[in-house]
């Protein structure tokens, strides 16, 4: 059960990542290129950016310390990701007829160094502007962990995504941020 | 145009109610009198104020309400106003104001059970009509507040029947959710998810019971389950109850639906023992309530299979898995659910991760179920907005649901006995005796 998992969400004492600039810049290209194929609702394209044991979690509460004691927005593993994947592509997604159309912007990127799993956090900051027959504007923190790949380049451990409005009244959030 | 009580009886039929029910702004501010200004609603739970001083927010209709915990260890619910000038004294959802209420404006102090404590200069009100003594420089209180088990429920009628009553065979639904823990006792925890609806609150209630949808309006999310699973070769809890709306229609036939006076009423599943016993947190939970109660009671209360539970006007709560969406109208066109999860005291831990995970599911707004509800309903609000036809079928099974003491039960589980036993309900507090609005405030 997604609630027994023992996955570490911790994004607190880090040690240095010692990156170069060259690194640096692409990790930030990383995460623009994942933004650009949700944009795009590319969605298999962005399921295989994650490593087989990823989870995707928008907590409910500004400074949730754990999903296990507390309801959130999202805590997809896999499985779940794909769930969402084969239901935004179904024929019959009455809530996604008109599809949510929208364009996310990355910035402020920023490295916070490695956990003790050895995964490289990175911390960012998302506007998203959504079209569904009337705009919305999201907002959020972004914590990514990152676990290099042998052959070089990287693949999503956890991303947590922290909406300035995680406590309020929401309407639909079908789509991945 | 005004509404007279005969316009407002006509608008229900045996068979069918009249759009404008959904979309009349007049309607809906007539609603706020004759139904919320009336009937026992849930404010919240005594475990969301364990404190002397804790309180949390609450809208009873178009009221916003304060419930308190006092310093004798009993709750309060008072109209979130101050005296002086009305500003609306505490803004949060939640919190503690220690041991007395202090208005942000000017400073008048109020104890916790909303009498008037102080107010700063008191030399200024020398020889006017000002008396602390008197209703009207406190808060007021709702007329009537009674909990059950623990569920805090207000009516702004001085008069009317007393909680137990007016919950009719509902209220067994109350005790299986407190009962399912050993020690009898349940409290909000791991948080509330709060969501929009753009759409009638009537919509929301009518769907709790509307069997005919799940597999129609879900197809998408069934449909990603189902293929999840086939590619995984097992169905494991999280894709099991997204599954089950896809039942074909002769599961949803067999089903039993009770309904209730004053709209409210229940959906009986089908036990199946099997998947208890084979299911390892079932039977640890079995085990607490074996040792708390004996065997025999442990049996009766779990095998209490009960889906929706429907309290009109207040919201359902969900015995199986320990949540309570909350109802609340914000406008014609616009409705909050509030959904609160619950841990049963002394229960398996599991028991609760069970209820965050069910809830994170279905209920979240990132739910991949929820959101076709809601467009549907959105869908309903729009389409009545036209045109296009005057009134809304409720025919199925018409004729054939049986009586029992103090409401009917189904023939068949796609019956829309729950519709029409809600706008029954309905049209006797717009129009019936009922009708006469929100009982005066007797200090
Ligand atoms: S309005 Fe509250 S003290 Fe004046
Ligand atoms: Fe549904």
């Amino acid at each position: 059960m997604l609630l027994d998992l023992d996955f570490d969400v911790g994004t607190r004492d880090l040690r240095p990542a010692g990156l170069s600039a060259e690194a640096e810049r692409q990790v930030e290209r990383f995460l623009f290129a994942e933004a650009r194929l949700l944009d795009e609702r590319r969605f298999e394209a962005w399921l295989a950016l994650w490593t087989e044991d990823g989870m995707y979690w928008m907590p409910r509460r500004p400074q949730q310390e754990s999903p296990y004691d507390h309801i959130s927005l999202f805590w997809d593993d896999a499985m779940l990701r794909r769930v969402r994947v084969r239901r935004l592509d179904h024929p019959r997604n009455w809530s996604q007829q008109p599809p949510t159309r929208a364009v996310r912007l990355v910035g402020n990127v920023t490295i916070d160094g490695l956990d003790d799993g050895g995964n490289l956090v990175v911390s960012s900051v998302l506007q998203v502007t959504e079209w569904r027959r009337e705009l919305r504007h999201l907002a959020a923190r972004v914590t990514h962990k990152l676990a290099g790949v042998a052959a070089g380049g990287w693949q999503i451990r956890l991303k947590r995504v922290d909406l300035v409005q995680c406590d309020a009244v929401l309407d639909n959030l079908e789509v991945y941020l | 145009m005004s509404l007279s009580d005969l316009d407002l009886a006509a608008l229900v039929r045996p068979d069918s109610v009249h759009k404008r029910v959904y979309t009349d702004p007049e309607i809906f501010a007539l609603e706020m009198e004759r139904i919320y200004g009336q009937a026992w609603i849930y404010v919240g739970h005594e475990s969301q104020v364990p404190q002397v001083g804790d309180y949390c927010t609450a809208r009873i209709g178009d009221q916003h309400v304060i419930l308190v915990r006092d310093t004798d260890g009993g709750v309060h619910v008072l109209y979130n106003r101050c005296a002086h000038k009305g500003a609306k004294l505490v803004a949060a959802d939640e919190g503690n104001v220690g041991k007395s209420f202090r208005c942000p404006y000017h400073a008048w102090t109020y104890r916790l059970d909303g009498s008037h404590l102080g107010a700063p200069l008191k030399n200024g009100f020398a020889g006017t009509c000002f008396d602390p003594a008197d209703p009207a420089f406190s808060l007021r209180p709702l007329a009537r507040v009674s909990a059950y088990r623990g569920f805090v429920f207000a009516s702004q009628a001085a008069d009317g029947p007393d909680l137990a009553t007016f919950l009719g065979g509902a209220v067994t639904s109350l005790d299986n959710f407190c009962d399912r823990s050993p020690l009898g006792k349940v409290e909000v925890a791991g948080g509330v998810f709060r969501v929009l609806q753009r759409s009638n609150w009537k919509v929301f209630y009518e769907n709790l019971h509307d069997t005919m949808h799940a597999r129609v309006t879900h197809e998408s999310s069934v449909a990603a389950a189902r293929e999840e699973a086939k590619a995984l070769g097992g169905m494991p809890f999280e894709l099991h109850i997204m599954d089950g709306n896809g039942e074909p229609y002769e599961f949803w036939e067999k089903l039993e639906l009770r309904a209730y006076d004053n709209g409210h009423g229940y959906m009986e599943g089908i036990f199946n023992p099997g998947a208890a016993e084979r299911d390892p947190l079932a039977r640890a939970h079995f085990a607490t309530l074996e040792a708390a109660y004996g065997a025999e009671r442990a049996r009766e209360i779990l095998g209490m299979n009960r889906h929706n539970t429907i309290l009109y006007g207040s919201g359902s709560p969900h015995t199986v898995f320990q949540q309570f969406r909350v109802i609340r109208p914000l406008a014609v066109d616009r409705t909050l659910v509030e959904i609160q999860v619950f841990r049963l005291k002394g229960a398996p831990e599991g028991v609760f991760r069970r209820a965050l995970l069910y809830a994170n599911i279905i209920n979240s707004p990132g739910s991949n179920v929820m959101p076709d509800d809601v467009e549907v309903y959105a869908r309903c609000q729009e389409g009545n907005g036209t045109d296009g036809g005057d009134w809304i079928s409720l025919h199925r099974y018409l004729g054939t649901d049986r009586e029992v003491p103090g409401g009917m039960v189904s023939t068949n589980g796609t019956s829309e006995l729950p519709m029409r036993n809600q706008f029954k309900a309905w049209r006797r507090y717009m129009a019936g005796e009922a009708a006469a609005g929100r009982g005066l405030h007797v200090a």
